[in-house]
């Protein structure tokens, strides 16, 4: 192994070795020479070497920045950063959560690990794995480990470091990648690419007669290329060299269908790792994680953190801890508490609150059409808690109510969708009911609400004439005008239908609804816990799913 | 490889710097080194001779003048080749020489001689280019003339003749009277086997300097060349009586003389030789005198400047009469 290292870092750095020996042969012919002349002209030599010595310096540093300002150090130039495996330090018990995932990508450093006892069975070799995921789910993360685990070199780089404006320096810098990527390999036994955001040059490919796309299209043939190349490399007399192990790990948050099919297919990406939202169980352990780098208040509920964080990434989960940081800091306070999370989770939903004077009129409507949402939402929705309802301006609306699912929801189900449609127009049944008239804040309700109806009808055959099927897909101009006026008819009957539940339940709740109006206006703000306690003081209760 | 850089680095600066130590010619062996290093690298035989920080060398040449007694070129470049070799000698020792002085014989006619004076110092700060080569040259002394000691001894021997002295006599009375070291640097030269040579003073050679300097200046001024005719210069360092001072004889005639333009002319004759004595001891910042003394020998006139009114003099704006302490006849 020893001579194969020496040979691995000669190939790596035979320009270095090379500077270094010319740079100490000069040296010695420069004090040979000086050990030559008469005293006297060696000492003005030794005396003028200074100056000598800064005036070199001071051109050296022009040149190198000329060469920085107009050259950019080469276009071809990767800043890529080599770090062995070992020093990445990423261990599998770092990695919270995802235990599915966890346990392929052990699999799959078996068979880095067992490359030879792979060979000899006569299976295929591993090239390359795919992460697909949500951004912040941790992909990174995983491929630091499996470089920890395999103990290879690790060698990162962004997907958009590749592009360029010039055509062919994406696939040069691929070229540069590889050839480091080879000799890592050749002296290490093996090494790990990390392409990041691999989408930038993994997208399908376009074969545009103007070569508008000539740049990503060369970058991503050569990334084939050299993903080929690893299969077998062959060498200058035409033998094929011993294969080379390397694994590309690619990582994207673009759905799989938008990726060039000829990086998906066998022999490149052999894997695909999908990395999803973390679960209830999984956000338990990132809050437990977090949490315990930073001083806090050990009351605080974990499991009900948990809950409220549905669809939270990890990513998000530590911003949240950061954020309640600052907060608690901000509050002259010692440790976290958990109205300092529910602030920070509040502010990375909802974003910051802004002052806006309104009138008390305004206000008061505002109330009227929050808590007819909030209402709603509590009595009729069968998956989604409410956590706050607020009448303080945030992000360009009035007031809000934070709701979450109890539980991650991947299908929407017609009892859903009717609720939500339910939710979105209670704004402005409460209005209505209580003014005898409705303003332009229920624009954005009714647009989600008439959208959810039109696919219900349109899309997943939700309704009672007995057209099912996804209309959408069909071009208006060849649908029929009967068709069409019955599948609006069906979403009308739909969202007039869910508009006289919500006047029958409002107006059946008008006390609940005003006492929700004054506590507004009194506290601009309720929280879970004060919701709560009003709906049971009146003997209501959430609905439960079906 | 930081620490490699910095390991190459000052095993390099360590092996330089004591390279850089030691004189290339220490100063037991000087005079051998120069006589080796014309023998070895020049192919010539000279004799070397030391008197306190003086160096004389001696090169015998079978060809130094021609027909129309100019220096021929192969002497030229002999003598030039003998310069190179006591300069790089005198710069690389560690033997404290302020001055040497070349004497060429031609081997055919022993009388004639060049003698060539020169300062160390003017040497190394030509080599740094503190000086131009223009005020290099000016610098050196050089002189073509009979031997002072062979004229010496002819005379002498001609005395002894008439008296019919005893030949075993006649050379020790001349050993003992007539062969002593030279008083002044025109009587440097070498005869009959024997050095003739003084430890030469920056004081005076400078004062040869500065005579040398006047002639030059009034042989390519256009307007001096044309207005004065100049028959003698001299300049003597003189100290007396814990007084120290140059004193410069200039016997230059004008061309075109009436009563009028009389004193005209010896200021201007004053004016220029202010004007070359204020760049040479300006030029080696030379301290050690009390005043200048400037004799116009056409009409004995003498004026007599201080050296801190040397001080402020200005060659082009500066009136003699402004900076002059006092005025004989």
């Amino acid at each position: 192994m020893l001579p194969r290292k020496f040979k691995m870092y000669f190939k790596m750095y035979w320009v270095r070795i090379v500077i270094i020996f010319v740079i100490i042969g000069v040296c010695i012919l420069a004090v040979w020479g000086l050990a030559s002349l008469e005293s006297f002209y060696r000492n003005i030599t030794l005396a003028t070497m200074p100056i000598n010595l800064i005036m070199v310096a001071l051109n050296a540093t022009i040149f190198v920045f000329m060469y920085i300002t107009f050259m950019q150090g080469g276009l071809a130039k990767v800043s890529k950063s080599t770090i062995k495996g070992q020093n990445v330090n990423v261990k599998w018990s770092d990695v919270i959560g995802m235990e599915n995932v966890k346990e392929e990508a052990r699999e799959v450093v078996q068979l880095i690990r067992d490359r030879a006892r792979v060979k000899k069975i006569g299976g295929k070799i591993l090239r390359g794995i795919l992460m697909i995921g949500p951004p912040g789910c941790g992909k990174t993360y995983l491929a630091k480990a499996i470089a920890t685990e395999t103990g290879l070199p690790f060698l990162s780089m962004s997907g958009s470091e590749f592009v360029e404006i010039f055509v062919g320096v994406g696939a040069s810098r691929v070229r540069r990648l590889f050839k480091k990527a080879r000799e890592l390999a050749y002296g290490y036994g093996g090494c790990i690419v990390f392409i990041d955001e691999l989408d930038a040059i993994a997208r399908k490919r376009v074969f545009s007669v103007f070569g508008g796309t000539e740049e990503t299209n060369s970058t991503q043939n050569q990334l084939l290329a050299e993903m080929d190349g690893l299969q077998e490399a062959i060498g200058r007399s035409g033998e094929p060299l011993t294969e080379q192990n390397i694994i590309v790990i690619g990582a994207t948050n673009a759905p799989e269908e938008n990726l060039d099919k000829a990086l998906l297919r066998p022999g490149r990406f052999d894997r695909k790792l999908y990395i999803d939202l973390p679960t209830l169980e999984d956000r338990e352990k990132l809050f437990e994680y977090y949490l315990a780098k930073v001083q806090r208040d050990p009351s605080i509920d974990i499991g009900r953190l948990a809950r409220k964080a549905v669809y939270k990434t990890p990513a998000d989960i530590e911003n949240i801890v950061k954020e309640a940081a600052l907060i608690a800091t901000r509050d002259k306070g010692d440790v976290i508490k958990h109205k300092d999370i529910s602030e920070a989770m509040e502010r990375v939903e909802l974003g910051l609150k802004h002052k806006l004077h309104m009138s008390p009129l305004e206000k008061e409507k505002t109330a009227c059409h929050e808590a007819g949402h909030l209402i709603v939402l509590y009595i009729l929705h069968p998956t989604e808690d409410v956590f706050k309802a607020s009448i303080i301006p945030r992000r360009g609306t009035l007031g809000v109510v934070h709701h979450q699912p109890r539980e991650e929801v991947f299908t929407f189900d017609r009892q859903r969708l009717l609720a939500d449609i339910k939710v979105g127009i209670a704004g402005y049944v409460a209005e209505k009911l209580k003014f005898g008239t409705t303003s332009s804040g229920v624009a954005m309700d009714f647009k989600q609400a008439m959208t959810i109806a039109h696919n219900m009808v349109w899309k997943y055959g939700m309704n009672d004439a007995g057209l099912l099927g996804d209309y959408t897909i069909i071009p208006e101009s060849q649908l029929s005008d009967k068709v069409k006026e019955t599948l609006n008819e069906e979403t009308n009957k739909i969202f007039v239908k869910s508009l006289k539940e919500v006047e029958d339940l409002l107006n059946k709740e008008k006390p609940l609804l005003d006492r929700f109006v004054k506590e507004l206006l009194e506290k601009e703000e309720l929280d879970y816990d004060d919701i709560d306690a009003i709906f049971k003081e009146y003997g209501k209760f959430p609905m439960k799913s079906a | 490889m930081k620490s490699l850089f910095l390991l190459v680095a000052s095993c390099w600066l360590l092996v330089t710097v004591l390279f850089g130590c030691g004189p290339s010619y220490p100063k037991e062996k000087f005079k051998e080194s120069i006589v080796r290093l014309c023998k070895d690298e020049y192919k010539l035989d000279i004799k070397v001779e030391t008197v306190g920080k003086t160096i004389a060398i001696y090169l015998p040449l079978p060809d130094l003048i021609d027909f129309t007694f100019a220096i021929t070129k192969q002497a030229s470049e002999k003598i030039n080749d003998v310069i190179l070799s006591v300069s790089r000698v005198a710069l690389s020792t560690d033997a404290k020489f302020d001055f040497y002085c070349i004497i060429a014989h031609d081997i055919r006619i022993p009388e004639i001689q060049i003698v060539i004076i020169k300062s160390v110092d003017d040497v190394k700060r030509f080599l740094l280019n503190d000086i131009s080569r223009g005020e290099y040259s000016k610098r050196m002394l050089i002189d073509i003339r009979l031997n002072p000691q062979s004229q010496k001894e002819r005379a002498i021997k001609e005395v002894f003749e008439k008296m019919a002295i005893d030949k075993k006599w006649q050379e020790r009375v001349m050993n003992d009277f007539f062969r002593a070291e030279p008083a002044v640097l025109g009587d440097i030269g070498y005869w009959n086997g024997r050095f003739y040579i003084k430890n030469i003073s920056l004081a005076e050679f400078l004062a040869e300097q500065i005579v040398n300097r006047i002639r030059i200046e009034f042989r390519e001024d256009k307007e001096l060349l044309d207005a004065f005719l100049v028959k003698s210069t001299k300049g003597f360092y003189i100290s007396k009586d814990s007084r120290h001072y140059f004193r410069f004889e200039v016997e230059a005639e004008p061309k075109s003389f009436n009563q009028l333009e009389a004193s005209e002319a010896t200021n201007r004759i004053f004016q220029t030789v202010l004007k070359v004595v204020y760049q040479v001891i300006h030029g080696y910042k030379f301290e050690d005198f009390d005043y200048i003394e400037i004799v116009n020998q056409t009409n004995g006139r003498t004026s007599k400047f201080l050296r801190d009114n040397l001080k402020n003099f200005k060659p082009k704006r500066t009136k003699i009469e402004d900076i002059m302490e006092f005025d004989t006849y």
